[in-house]
This record gives C-alpha cells, structure tokens and sequence, in this order.
C-alpha cells in the first residue's frame, strides 16, 4: 500500500524517539511508539526505527513494552544483528518477580523467530517449564513449538520432551493443551504425542475443564488411541456422550468423529451417535452465521452418504431462503435431492421449481438438474414442470432444461414423447455450447417424431462457419445424419452442404475426420449407415443403469469427517468455482489408493491384499464422476486411444451386484451399470482414473487420464453375439486399429494363451479397455485389480 | 493452526493483518480477491477458498471479510467459530465492528489478537478474561489515562485461571447480588403467496446476567419444559439431572453467558404473529406495475407487535417506485433494488397499508420471478412457544439473590413468498 510521506514522517518519529525530553516524558514517549505502531499497521516501512525502539523497550512500563514487543518482533528478520541487543532485556524480564511480564518477555524472545538467538532462549524457556504461575507455563511450553519450527533439523533434548510429557498432568487445563499442541508439532515425524491407556483415560477425564477450543483439539488427539477392551470403549463412549449434543458445534463435531473413528467396528453405535448428532447438526445448518451453515450443510451431505434416512422428516429445513448466498442454496437442492421420499416428492418438487428461476444463474441451473435426477426414479410430473420452465424463454434456464431432458430420456427412455410433444414448438436461439449439444442430441434421436427437426438443423448448418465450439459441430454432424435416415427428402440437401464444409474447409481435425468418416460410411451403402447410427436408443434398458446410489458403509467418509475435505467436496459438486481455484490438491489423502505392480501381470494374483501400500506409482482414483451419455461418448471417442483386450479366468460373480460394486469402489473402480447375476449374456460396465505419482517419467505422462472398461461373459459363443449386439456401429473400425496396433495383438495373445487359452469355457470373462492418452502399463494394472477384486468376490 | 489473519473490507482493501507463524505475504489474499471479484455480492464470496499451498477461511461479518490463512489441516467449524468470536470480541470491546473503529483502536485490536492466539492456537477468548488483561476504551478512562499517563492493560494476572471451576472466578463479591435472565425466542418461517406456513421453527436461547458473590448453584425449572428440542447446555449445565427431572441446574459463571438454546420444531406449535396480504402484478405492457401491502397482527397472544420492518426484494428491472404508506415511511434503494418499509407499532384496528405503482425499465420483458417480503419483528414480554419459566433456587449461599426473568419474541429469518 503507498503511502505518501512515509519517509519523512519516519525520520520526524525518529527525532521524536531519541528527544531526551520526549523520553523522560512517560506520556509523550508511549505516544510516539502508538504512532509507530499505527503506522506499521498501515504497512509503512518503519524498520529505520529499530534501534530507538530497542532502547524504548528499557523500560518498567509494561504497556510500552508491549508496544515494543509488537514492533521488534515484526522486525527482528530484518535486524538480526540488533535484534541481539533486545536479549538481554527480555532475559532480565524473565526473571522479574510480575509472572505477566515473565510470560509477555518469554513469549516475544520465541516471536522473534531468529535461529541464531535460540541458544539463549532455551535457559529461560527451561525454567518457564518450572514456573510457579500458569501464564508462564503456558507459554514456554509453546515456545518449544516455536524453537522446533526455527530450527526443524535439530532434535529437541529428550529431556525437554519428557518434562513436557509431565506437564500433560499440570493442574492448570490451558497448560495441559498446549502440551498437546506443542508435543503434537515437535514428534510430528514420529506421528505425533504417543497416546497410551493412562494419558488417554486423565486426557478424557480432564476434558471437561478446558476451554471449547481445548476440548476440541483434545478430542482430534484422542482419535489416535484403540481401546483395549470393549468395557473401556463403552466407558469412554458414556463420557463423552453429552458433548455429542454440546451447542458449540466444533465440539459436537470432533465428538462425532471421536465417535465415528472408536466404533467403527460397531456399526449400530455409529448409527445412534449420528441420530444423536443430528439435532445439533440441523441446528448449526440454520445457524445466523452463513459459514457455519454452509460446513454443516456439507456434513450432512456426507451424512445421508450413509444415512439417507437420518434427516428424512426434517426437508423442510433445507429450503431455500430467498436472500440466502448462492454456494448455501446449491448445497441445500443438493441435500433435498437426497431427502426425497414417496411422501414428500410433491412438496419437494413445488419447491425446487420456485428456484429455478433463481437470479442467480448456477443456482437455477442446480434446481432444474435436482428436478432432472428426481425424475430418474420418480414420476413424470418432474418432466412437467421442466418442460414448463421452456416457455419462459430465457437462455440459461432453457439451456439448462435441455441438458437435463437428454440426461433423463437417455436414462428413462419412456419420456421420449413428452420430450417430443415439448420441442416440437422450438423456435429460440441458443447461444450456450452444452445447450446446443443437448439440443442436436435430441433432435438427432428423435428426428422421425418432430416435424421442424430438419428446419432447426438447417438453421444451424446455414451458420456452421460462424460456429466455433467443435463440440456442436460433431454433434451436428451426427443429428444431421440421423434425421437424413429417417427423412431424407428433406435432410439431403443441407447434409450435403454440411458434410461438404466440414471436410473441405473445417480446421478442427477431430470434425473433420468425423466427417469424412460419415462420408465414406454413406459410401458403403444406407444400410450399414442404419446398422451404425440407429442401433435402437443407445439405452439399454436390460442394463437397469444404477440410478439411486446404494448407501455407503459409514468408515468411507468417517475420516474426512469434520476436516476440509467435505467443503471442498461441496465446492466442486455445486460447481460454483472455476477450475483453476479447485485444484485437487488436499492436505490429506482420505482413501489408501489402490495400487498393484505391473510385473505381477497373472491375472489370479495369490493374495488379494486389497490395500497393499504404494509400489508402482500408480493408483486409481475417482476423482470425477462420469454419466452413462459421457461413458458412451468417451467410449467412442477413444477409438483412436490405447485399447486393450483380454480374457481373464474368472467366473461370473454369484454375488449379489451390490456388493461387487461396493467392492469395486474400495479400489477405485466406479461401476457404471450391469445386468442381473444370472441373465446372459452377463455384462458390466466399469470406469476409474489413473493416476502416476510418484514414477520418475510421470512428467511425460499426463497426471490423471480416465480408463473405461466393459466386461463381458466370454462362454460359448457369447462374445460374438455381444460384440456385434453391442457396439456394432464401429466394430469394424476397431478390429482394424487393434490388428494394426502391433503390441496389442501381441500382448493379447500373451494373455489369452496364458490363461484361457486351452480352456475357454464358463470361467472367462473378457474385458475390454479403453483409455483416452497414456500407456500400456496402465491399462494391464487396471487389469490385475479388477482381476483381483473379482476373485476376491468369487471366492468370498 | 491458524497462520495469519487479514481483515478486508468490501471493496478490496487489506487494512490489518496480523502473522501469528511466519509473516505470509499478502499476496495470498488475491485468491481470495479473485472470488470477491467474481461474486456479485460480498455475501456470495465461498467460505473455503484453496490455494496452492495453502486454504483460506473467510467469514463475512459487519460489512467485513475475517480472512484466515491455513497451513494444516483443521477442523473447519473450529475456524469458522474462531473467526466469529474475534469479530464478537471487537464488537464487545469498540461497541461497534466496522473498519473506522478497527482503524481508530488499531494498536489495541493488535494487543487483543496478540492474546487470543499465541502461535495459532487459541489462548485467552473468553471475554471476562481478557477484559482483565486489556481494559475496553470507555470516554472517561481515555481521560483519565491522558491525564494520568495509567494504562489500558491490567498489569495483574487474570484471576480467573485459579479457580477449580473453569468458567467461574473464585472470590467474587458484588453488594447488590442479582441474576437476570432472557429469554429471546426467533421465528425463522417461510409463508407461501396464500398465506400458509411452509417451513416453521422457533429458535430460542436463554441469556443470563448472574451478578452473585460466592459460589452459588443455581436450579432454573420451567412450567412446559417438554416443548423443547434439541437443547444444548452451557458446560456447567449438570446434564444428568436435565435428562432425569427436566430442571437446569448449574454453578453459573460469572456475569454474561448464554446458558442454553433450544428448537421448537413441531410446526403446529409455531404461531406466526402476523399475517400480511399482498398484491403484486406487472402490467403486459412491460412499462410499470403496481403493489398492495398489508400487514395485520394474527396469533400474538394478546401482545402488541413492534418493530416491524418489511424488506422487498424487488426485481432487477423496477426501476423506480411510488407509493403511499399509511403508517410508517419507506425507502428504496435502486442499486440494490430493496424495498424498505418501516412500519413500527402494528395497531389492529388501523392496519398500516402500502400502495402505489411501481416502473419499470422501458423494453425490459415482464419480470418472471416475484419478489419475496421479509419481516422483521418484535413482541415484548412474550416468549411465542409458550415456554415460562416456573421458579429460580439458590443453594450454597446464605443471602437472598434479586431475581428476574424477560421474554423478547423476534422474527428470525422470516420470508413470505409473493
């Protein structure tokens, strides 16, 4: 910050500090040192000083010292050399006879943060340990902390450790935390204070005396120690039971997650301690402080990941009001979403409609996707009300509606005609991209059913040269051909004039390689162009996509519970914030990835250790979630990506498709849709992210890339049916690029010849993968995870 | 734990900041100016911002943004309370929480920051505490300070670390021994455009003032106290004997605190106190519109509702209005497009109306969405879940407390939906 004159006003100060007549004056010479202070608050460089406030700090006048005090410790980095000088009086002070001016001197000989005085800081600071006054105490035992901080490559003397040890029983509670404090950042290397049974059980009897922001770090500490018996675990658990319902809400929450991290074999408690939180919880969410409410709207999102039922009758208290921020309001429609019942969808959906048209654009847009994901498992009055929200004509919610309407008839195909009947009076103009797509996509699948589809697409390829985003230009590509082959009287023109100027003048490679695959499809014949693009509505409705998410075991999110985690988590869900300030960067990794060497490429590994420690650099992760419509987009898109195929010598799972999956999720594999166990031919569709970190060549390497894979029942003559069933449209294709792929075939003989090759009967299942950039290896230790997670499942 | 603490005003400024570790460079407030710039209102800034190396906690309070700088991981309630009670502090302490009287007392509010952390962790936050160490600016002691040359901090130790109960100071004398308590309830609904209740709760809290010498033990017992859900306890609340005979008995702390708070859920038990009927339509023509405003008392138990206040939010295209109120005075104010109307006392038999047209941006299409009223109230004497307090008893001393109770009714958050 400039500030004018602040050189002259310096020097006129330090005229002032060495006035003899100002420093024999007590009032004169504190004033001045205020007006040092207030200007060094304004960020005026007032470092010059130094020297004449170290001879201001001479002085028995305790709140000039703490002026004083202020000043040196800003600058004493600046004046090292000087700053030697300050010694000898904050040592004096130490030994004065007023514990206040003890403690205020021994806490700013560790503020000055200087390594080279820390020799003669550490006498004082082993006789404040022994003080008679508390005050005192406190702050030496933080000023270890604060020596360790300066100087992290010189051991603290076991001896200083030990005494602090000792004072974790001091009678005074102020002393006892910051112990803790203090022990928890000196052994951090060694995983911070050992908790055993006897400094667990008077930690927790003396946790009533401290102050709640004691009590709080207490009870993280406290996370680290295991009961011996399950008698201890109950006594414990009865001590702590009313601070479960403590109206500081920090205090229920490190509460809760003491709760949750002690029982987490015991399921059934953590239950009832969820049920028992929930009161103070529902009240933190409707707290006056907007900060507050929005973490504890993120808890409870995490909450009903488990417990959908926990907050079921209380939905009321997750609407909206009207003045509210936008990062509450989207957590809130998030949290209804989830509390949706048989009972209330009614109500919920009147509400959600009242948002839509929210001035607040993501928030209106969050309301109108809420309604979408309703409709998936509720009835059609959700298509009603979105197919209203058209006629109100504004750009960001109709763009909004559209998306939701593809991702619901994808999902739903049964809407298809209310979906129709709703665009038939199209007529606006879009301007978004994702809008646009979304519209040619439906206008693509249901060319046949509306009359003005070939008009709306001529509007859009009469403006394809002013068009920029290639999204909606392959989307075009693919809509115009569509309705060509139900309408080709009217389509052929302008699919002419399209095809013609995507190949000849399209810069974008993608598009243009798109087209000129359509062109040279059209060449083979009308035929082979239905067999590709109208293979019925890409819906599989035998697959029964999972729509509602099975409720998560409670020690999946008991670990983030209560850090920062779960708002960040909020955050990126409610989309609210660009992505170069979302970085997924965390402080603490709350999954062990999973992780599998490459060499061990046998697809029946010996031992299913599921959570073996890093090795091989590579993990998997499911950093970002995936919509069946973008599975089958990326799926046809990494055409051209590393492909890999393989048999592998499994049956199919006998166990129920819910506990695959959970089992799945445990490493990292997000389970996309299946079909029922005994339904044939048996498939699943699967997705995860890899990501390389620690392999030395990972800077050639991009940092996350998306795996998908399908897994298929490899009995008798299944695969071929499949196959051709499937993902006929661009089979032909594939098998060339695999053939040409010289290590693919290579390895895939490898693999099949290992394993299935003399018996290829009911054991085997294919799987095939794809991945977008990246490498072999990633794709095979994809594989031997899924391996095996599945034999794991079979033989469980 | 808690790294740094910048305070920035609304427009940008960083005018404190304060490094409890080492000195983190302002530079790490332009992730944070970043997403101020991006939010429409102050009020929509996310209160978690991360950045590479580091998180940023921020609370928005008085028209101020409390910026925290993190390094480790940390409960963010914990923060979030922290940074609340700093602002608290300063309002305690200045009367006021705003950027001119930070910048006034700038060299006590560093003192004060000085004592509430040390090396990040919390150190001295109660207020009793702390008013011992650094004594709160009054006109006559700056006076006599000038006068005198005596100081604002305390040079003797706080007394209240030497007691066995924590949240008590041993020795404590008053000559007028009384114990005062409050019991102010909130309304937080939301009414739909007919009129019906859509979402209702009370939100209440006991306030006590107990001014008593010696080491009392209290035993407060209400008329109804099955009414209440969800009730959290001071510390010294003895929890059991709530649970087994409903009656709050405690040793109280000494002067302010806030002895429990409460929800009364059960939407049938929620009285709303006034009903407002209103009318509001936009003419096709785009041009104007016009509004009807009525407020009347409904269920208030015989009580006279003060205070009110109706806020409208009005569309982003009304430009400007013109109305008539028959009691009280209204203000609008274009830039944020609220309307404010101050009524006061509610009369029954004259109900205060408000009337006239509104006009709008020439061309703008017919606004979608209708505004949404808020309501701010205040009924004296009645506590509106009906909650009474039955008796007060002391034990342990031998003189005779002065004794009272109030009862306060606010509107809490309070929305009807037009």
């Amino acid at each position: 910050m400039p500030y004018l004159g602040g050189e002259e006003t310096v020097r006129e100060l330090r005229r002032a500090l060495s006035n003899p007549h100002i420093q024999t004056d007590h009032l004169r010479y504190r004033n001045t040192i205020h007006r040092v202070i207030r200007l060094m608050s304004q960020g005026v460089d007032v470092s010059g000083l130094f020297s004449e406030m170290v001879k201001a700090c001479a002085t028995g006048d305790i709140v000039q010292k703490k002026l004083v005090y202020v000043f040196l410790c800003s600058y004493a980095s600046v004046n090292p050399e000087l700053s030697l000088l300050v010694i000898n009086t904050l040592r004096k002070d130490c030994s004065d006879p007023n514990p206040m001016v003890r403690s205020l001197a021994l806490r700013n000989m560790c503020n000055l943060r200087l390594p080279g005085l820390c020799e003669y800081v550490e006498q004082p600071l082993t006789a404040g340990l022994k003080d008679k006054a508390a005050c005192v105490r406190r702050v030496a035992v933080l000023g270890w902390a604060k020596i360790h901080a300066l100087l992290p490559n010189t051991e603290i003397d076991a001896a200083v450790v030990n005494e602090l040890y000792g004072l974790l029983r001091d009678p005074d509670p102020v002393v006892m935390v910051n112990c803790l404090r203090a022990l928890e950042e000196i052994l951090e290397e060694e995983g911070g204070v050992a908790i055993n049974k006897p400094i667990a059980h008077h930690l927790l009897n003396r946790l009533k005396e401290c102050d709640v922001w004691g009590q709080s770090e207490v009870l993280s500490v406290l996370q680290r120690y295991r009961p011996r018996s399950e008698d201890e675990l109950f006594d414990i658990l009865s001590l702590l039971d009313p601070a479960l319902l403590s109206h500081h809400v920090p205090i229920m929450a490190a509460t809760l997650r003491l709760f949750l991290s002690l029982c987490s074999m015991l399921p059934a408690v953590c239950v009832s301690a969820l049920e028992r939180a929930r009161g103070p919880l529902l009240a933190a969410a409707g707290s006056s402080s907007r900060e507050l409410r929005y973490a504890a709207l993120c808890h409870i999102q995490l909450l009903l990941r488990s417990e959908p039922g926990l907050m079921g009758e209380h939905y009321k208290r997750f609407y909206c009001g009207y003045a509210e921020p936008p990062y509450i309001k989207q957590s809130k429609i998030q949290v209804l979403v989830e509390l949706v019942n048989d009972d209330n969808v009614a109500v919920v959906l009147d509400e959600l409609k009242g948002y839509c048209t929210d001035v607040n654009t993501e928030t209106s847009q969050a309301a109108i996707n809420a309604i979408g994901s309703i409709g998936r498992s509720y009835d059609d009055r959700c298509l009603g009300i979105l197919t209203g929200l058209l006629e109100l004509k504004q750009e960001h919610i109709t763009s909004a509606v559209l998306q939701t309407l593809r991702d619901l008839v994808w999902v739903s195909p049964q809407y298809g005609d209310a979906v129709c009947s709703a665009l038939e009076k199209w007529e606006d103009q879009l301007q978004d991209t994702q809008g646009r797509g979304a519209l040619l996509w439906l206008l693509g699948v249901y060319g046949d059913r509306l009359s003005g589809a070939p008009y709306i697409l001529e509007d859009f390829i009469d403006g394809v040269r002013s068009e920029v985003s290639a999204e909606v230009k392959t989307e075009l590509l693919t809509a115009t051909l569509r309705v060509f082959l139900s309408r080709p009287a009217e389509t052929q023109d302008m699919m002419g004039r399209l095809l013609q100027h995507c190949i000849e003048e399209e810069l974008d490679m993608c598009v243009r390689d798109q087209a000129l695959l359509y062109y040279r499809l059209l060449h083979c014949g009308i035929e082979d162009v239905r067999r590709v693009l109208q293979c019925g509505r890409r819906s599989d409705l035998s697959l029964g996509p999972l729509i509602g998410r099975p409720p998560e075991p409670i020690s999946q999110w008991a670990s983030i519970f209560n850090t920062l985690e779960p708002l960040m988590l909020g955050a990126s869900s409610a989309g609210n914030s660009d992505p170069s300030t979302l970085t997924p960067y965390t402080l603490t990794s709350h999954s062990e990835p999973m992780t599998s060497d490459p060499h061990l490429m046998t697809p029946k590994l010996k031992d299913p250790d599921l959570t073996a420690p890093a090795c091989s650099g590579q993990c998997l992760s499911l950093s970002s979630t995936l919509s069946p419509e973008e599975f089958e987009r990326l799926w046809l898109q990494t055409e051209k990506g590393e492909f890999l195929e393989a048999y592998v010598m499994c049956p199919v799972p006998r166990c129920s498709p819910e506990s695959l999956q959970v089992a799945l999720q445990l490493v990292n594999i997000q389970t996309l849709a299946f079909t029922a166990p005994n339904k044939l031919p048996w498939k699943m569709y699967l997705y995860t992210h890899s990501s390389h970190t620690l392999t030395p060549h990972s800077s050639t390497t991009p940092p996350n890339t998306l795996i998908l894979a399908e897994v298929l029942q490899a009995g008798g003559d299944g695969v071929k049916k499949v196959k051709e069933e499937l993902i006929e449209d661009q089979e032909n294709e594939r098998e060339e690029s695999v053939k040409e792929g010289e290590g693919g075939e290579e390895r895939r003989g490898e693999m099949s010849g290992g394993v299935g090759g003399e018996d290829g009967g009911k054991g085997e299942l294919l799987v095939r993968m794809r991945q977008y950039t990246g490498e072999k290896t990633t794709l095979t230790e994809f594989l031997s995870v899924l391996t095996t997670v599945l034999n794991a499942q079979h033989t469980a | 734990m808690i790294h740094s603490l910048f305070l920035v005003n609304p427009s940008g400024d960083i005018f404190l900041e304060k490094h409890w570790k080492s000195v983190v460079s302002r530079s790490v407030c332009d992730y944070f100016l970043e997403a101020r710039e991006k939010a429409l209102d102050p009020e929509d800034v996310p209160p978690v911002i991360s950045t590479p190396h580091h998180y940023l906690i921020s609370i928005y309070r008085d028209k101020l943004f409390f910026l925290s700088v993190i390094q480790t991981e940390v409960p963010p309630l914990f923060v979030i309370e922290f940074l609340h009670r700093v602002a608290e502090m300063i309002q305690d302490y200045f009367g006021e929480c705003s950027e001119t009287v930070i910048k006034d007392n700038v060299v006590m509010v560093y003192e004060l920051l000085e004592e509430m952390l040390d090396n990040g962790f919390p150190l001295a936050t109660e207020s009793n505490v702390l008013k011992e160490m650094i004594r709160p600016p009054t006109i006559l002691r700056s006076v006599v300070n000038t006068l005198t040359g005596s100081s604002n901090v305390g040079d003797k130790l706080p007394t209240g670390q030497l007691s066995t109960i924590p949240w008590r100071r041993a020795g404590v004398k008053y000559t007028n021994n009384e114990a005062y308590f409050d019991v102010v309830e909130e309304i937080d609904a939301i009414l739909d455009r007919t009129g019906t209740t859509v979402f209702a709760e009370i939100q209440g809290v006991v306030e006590a003032c107990v001014k008593l010498s010696g080491m009392p033990d209290l035993t407060l017992s209400f008329m109804n106290p099955r009414l209440l859900d969800d009730v959290s306890f001071h510390p010294c609340v003895r929890y059991k004997r709530w649970e087994s005979e409903r009656v709050l008995s405690f040793i109280p702390p000494d002067g302010n605190f806030t002895l429990m708070t409460y929800h009364v859920n059960a939407q049938n038990l929620v009285a709303i106190p006034v009903y407002v009927k209103h009318s509001i339509n936009f003419f096709e023509s785009g041009s104007g519109g016009r509004l009807d405003l009525t407020v009347g008392p409904k269920q208030t138990m015989g009580k006279t509702v003060e205070g009110v206040l109706v806020t409208v939010h009005m569309p982003k295209t009304v430009l400007s209005v013109s109305l008539n109120a028959t009691q009280g005075s209204y203000t609008y104010d274009n830039a944020t497009k609220v309307l404010v109307w101050d009524i006061g006392k509610l009369n029954p038999q004259k109900l205060p109306n408000l009337r006239g047209s509104l006009s709008l941006q020439t061309g703008a299409p017919k606004p979608e969405e209708n505004p949404s009223l808020n309501i701010d109230l205040k009924i004296q004497q009645l506590a509106i879940s009906g909650l009474k307090v039955n008796r007060l008893d002391m034990f342990g001393e031998k003189y005779k407390p002065f004794k009272g109770v109030k009862y306060i009714t606010k509107a809490g958050k309070f929305q009807v939906r037009m």
